[in-house]
């Protein structure tokens, strides 16, 4: 059975934290061991550093899927003025590159990861498969 | 809860002790930036006392990288102290175990 988790914070550097504290209730739920939790309050971090970098206008929409053996968690970049034509225009946006050590970091500790545009938001998704079986 | 995040610096004898306590992230990163800056322009050796860090992302990494390049060209050099296996982790991950000087105690990360 998937349980799905949504947070939808504001642009705000110092909320990024709620994105971990999210991340680090999700997989401990789903039984991952502490490293593999740390790996992933780090990641989902660096998903919502690649979208922005500082306090702005309009929202990251963040889901936190799991199965019995992975978690999937995809955050997404909206901005609130409609007239906008991209997330990528708004204040607080990073310019969209994931950089070079976010890529590492994100390439070390999770199975996959990727940026993609949906919808016209910008999109940065992560998997992370358990290391261990279920007893 | 979070960690309390604590930065504050401390000199003498030629070297100026930057000391951060809890995580570091893109919250709490302009202040390490500020404090760093601040430290290397007084000339003389840095150090960054990174013992009390419990979390540390790709923009806390970025603002070290700056700062670094910044001691290189003031002459005065920055030295890390990390004793933290989750946080020596992450330097390894990115390679920045190969940049920077990194030193398990404060005591031989400040020796002249």
């Amino acid at each position: 059975m998937s349980d799905v988790v949504e947070l939808t914070i504001p642009v705000r550097a110092n909320l990024v934290v709620l994105a971990r504290l999210a991340a680090a209730t999700v997989a401990s739920r789903a039984d991952f061991d502490i490293e593999e939790i740390e790996d992933l309050r780090l990641a989902v971090d660096e998903l919502c550093v690649s979208l922005v970098q500082g306090d702005g206008d309009g929202r990251l929409d963040l889901r936190f899927s799991h199965d019995d053996d992975q978690i999937e968690v995809t955050c997404s970049f909206r901005t609130d003025s409609i007239e906008s034509g991209g997330a990528s225009e708004s204040e607080g946006a990073s310019d969209g590159s994931l950089d070079g050590l976010s890529a590492r970091i994100l390439d070390a500790l999770v199975d996959e990861h990727g940026e993609d545009i949906e919808e016209g938001q910008r999109r940065a998704w992560l998997r992370k498969r358990r290391a261990r079986n279920s007893g | 809860m979070e960690n309390a995040f604590a930065i504050a610096e401390t000199t003498g004898d030629g070297c100026t002790v930057v000391s951060v306590v809890g995580e570091l992230d893109v919250a709490t990163a302009p202040d390490l930036r500020e404090h760093l800056e601040r430290a290397i322009d007084r000339d003389g050796l840095v150090v960054a006392d990174l013992l009390g860090v419990t979390f540390i992302d790709s923009t806390a990494l970025g603002v070290l990288i700056g700062a670094l390049k910044r001691s290189q060209s003031a002459g005065g050099g920055l030295r890390i102290a990390m004793a933290e296996p989750r946080i020596l982790k992450i330097f390894e991950i990115t390679g920045l175990t190969e940049l920077f000087s990194i030193f398990p105690t404060l005591g031989e990360a400040s020796a002249q």
